[in-house]
């Protein structure tokens, strides 16, 4: 059955957001929508290191996987994990988004110059490959942002820190040796090529 | 599988305190639009279909049973009802003690294929017994906003 537009104005009635409570009647309810998550032991550790400008995974001696974040068992061996080991504050891009809505799903004024969100799973370096948090990325141009891109944590100064993963503030992209070499390298043949 | 690992602080055991923003802002549809503008006049229409002669209360724009469109078939329905089912609360819906037990009903009403949830106020509970005539008891004129609570609650006849 196609759905014509008399249908539609036979049954929708458009609203603006003006005639809110003006030209309709509008009951307002907030939701009372409070909690209390229970960390555990491994996540509590893991908080705590964030206040002190740290990250720390949990080794699992049967797989030789270095967990991030750290919990009591390795969830593909099932046995409990064992040493506790820091890593490091610097990582690669293994995925990322372009977001032009906030964590409320309002929009962000782009046009106005707000910057969209660009949130990433960043793999850190001494986890083993495919352990990775979730942040946000900033310091570049969201259109730069690369997967494989070499990012380090911005810590927030250590009195602002309150064992959070927002004591990290967001990744900022690190220039990586390998590309300083070919831009040397690049930079000699061009000097070269003028002679 | 036994857990190696344990606290030894119970202090060191942390938990994550967060509060998740939610508004609502709700309107009543075509129908409810027509009701409530009517119960802030003191006044309670149903909707009648012509074919099925079902008469829906709160009122609706489309028949559910024969998919006729009612929208406009306002007819006025008499403050008088019956309590068709009720429960006694002795606790808010947050489990915390009340002073006075409450009673919330179903109150079918006459005239009409429907009714409403309230309160049943004016009576003790052990009174309170399903088929008991019952009239809304509104706000003052003044005080209605166009909501259920413009009612305060039914009370018996």
């Amino acid at each position: 059955m196609e759905i014509t537009k008399e249908m539609i104005e036979r049954t929708v009635t458009p609203l603006k957001k003006k005639d809110l409570g003006k030209k309709v009647i509008t009951e307002a309810w907030e939701p009372k929508l409070e909690y209390a998550w229970d960390n555990g032991p491994a996540l509590s550790r893991y908080l705590a290191e964030l206040k002190n400008g740290r990250l720390i995974g949990k080794v699992c001696r049967k797989c030789g996987r270095i967990q991030l974040p750290p919990r009591l068992f390795c969830e593909q061996c099932w046995v409990p994990t064992d040493d506790w080991v820091y890593v490091k504050d610097t990582g690669t891009i293994n995925t990322f988004c372009i977001s032009h809505v906030d964590w409320a799903a309002g929009r962000l004024d782009i046009e106005g110059g707000e910057r969209p969100f660009t949130p990433a799973v960043i793999e850190i370096d001494g986890a083993s490959p495919g352990e990775g948090i979730l942040h946000m990325i900033d310091g570049v141009d969201p259109d730069k942002i690369k997967i494989g891109m070499r990012v380090k944590a911005v810590w927030k100064p250590a009195e602002e820190r309150e064992g959070s993963i927002t004591d990290i503030e967001y990744f900022k992209p690190i220039r990586p040796p390998a590309k300083k070499k070919a831009r040397k390298k690049a930079k000699k043949s061009r000097k070269k090529a003028r002679k | 599988m036994a857990l190696i690992e344990r606290l030894q602080n119970t202090t060191d055991a942390t938990h994550w305190r967060g509060k998740i923003p939610m508004n609502y802002v709700y309107t009543a549809g075509r129908a409810g639009e027509e009701f409530f503008k009517n119960l802030k006049r003191g006044r309670f229409i149903g909707a009648r279909c012509r074919d099925c002669e079902t008469v829906y209360f709160p009122p609706r724009i489309f028949c559910e049973q024969c998919f006729e469109r009612i929208e406009g078939n306002w007819i006025k329905v008499p403050n008088r009802g019956v309590v068709h089912t009720f429960t006694v609360c002795h606790e808010t819906y947050d489990e915390q003690p009340k002073d006075k037990p409450s009673i919330v009903a179903f109150i079918l009403f006459e005239g009409t294929d429907g009714g409403l949830m309230h309160w049943i106020g004016d009576v003790d509970p052990e009174e309170c017994y399903i088929g008991m005539p019952v009239t809304a008891v509104l706000k003052p004129a003044k005080q209605r906003k166009g909501g259920i609570l413009d009612i305060k609650y039914f009370k018996p006849v």
